[in-house]
């Protein structure tokens, strides 16, 4: 399907930032409720040839060394166009749902006890599980932190076969041929993944299932 | 003829055993995926399956000479192209 592949050089999430307009809410969703240490904070002067306001950019440990981080800009007040959204983007009546809670972030635990552990601390809080869901290999619960954006946190039911890593490099690389063609539907997604099956299933090695997924 | 792939993973294993119940209906394996292929529609119960919803919508890896003409909470069905 591909040449040799590159090196692999990245490690994880050193970052992901997001704006709030309620710093407060922030800190005691993230520090207090879910217990997510402080890690790193910036304090600063508004500088740059925009008109950039005052600002303070901090973080929070979200395991792994991985960091999910804030940025609040004193006195500034976005204009936006809805209530409908979070504090980064707003929409209109007309954008369903579903586009937008597709974007989110989450974060994982090791096991059911944990993850019940964080169901138990959003739910004596003011930001409580809004659902807990078993999707086929993962089960996860939901809520919407103080800026609106969703946050999942989430356990693996059992690990992932390379037989599934296989399948995900096909879609994707069926995905991409659909797209160069032209034609996005699932329809001729299934049927570029047939012939990509067809044509590398004879050269793939028999891939062991691991003995926890049988 | 229509002629489907199914990942072969546990969560799809009553889906290739729903399906290859009718005796139209012949299994081989290629690869890590199952391929069920038909002289005639085929059809699969999603309540015979026992599978929720996020299995029974993400069970289908490809579609070879076939089209989709039923793929809801009660059934998939698949006709020659």
């Amino acid at each position: 399907m591909s040449a040799t592949p590159l090196p692999h050089l990245a490690r994880g999430v050193d970052h992901a930032a997001f704006p709030t307009l309620d710093p407060a809410a922030t800190i005691r969703f993230y520090r207090d409720v879910l217990g997510f240490p402080v890690v790193h904070s910036i304090c600063a002067a508004g500088w740059g040839p925009e008109k950039h306001p005052d600002f303070v950019h901090f973080f929070f440990d979200i395991g792994n060394n991985d960091r999910i981080a804030f940025f609040h800009y004193f006195g500034f007040e976005p204009p936006m166009v809805s209530e409908r959204g979070d504090a980064f983007a707003r929409f209109n009546d007309e954008m369903p749902g579903f586009y937008i809670t597709s974007r989110h972030l989450a974060i994982h635990v090791e096991s059911e006890e944990h993850l019940t552990e964080y169901q138990r601390r959003l739910d004596e809080s003011d930001w409580p599980t809004e659902m807990r869901v078993q999707h086929e290999t993962i089960e996860s619960i939901y809520t919407h932190d103080p800026n609106g954006y969703m946050l999942e946190i989430t356990r693996a039911l059992r690990p992932v076969t390379p037989q599934e890593d296989q399948d995900a490099a096909i879609s994707v690389q069926a995905l991409l041929d659909i797209a160069d063609a032209g034609t996005l539907t699932l329809d001729a997604l299934l049927q570029r993944k047939a012939e990509l099956i067809l044509a590398h299933a004879e050269e793939w090695e028999q891939l062991t299932i691991p003995e926890e997924v049988r | 003829m229509p002629t489907i792939y199914v990942l072969d993973v546990p969560e799809n294993t009553t889906i290739v055993e729903v399906a290859s119940r009718h005796s139209h209906v012949a299994v081989q394996a290629v690869g890590p995926y199952v391929e069920l292929s038909s002289s005639e529609p085929i059809v699969i119960d999603r309540r015979a399956t026992g599978c929720r919803h996020a299995v029974w919508y993400s069970c289908l890896a490809g579609l070879s000479a076939s089209r989709i003409v039923q793929w809801d909470k009660n059934a998939l069905r698949i006709e020659a192209a």
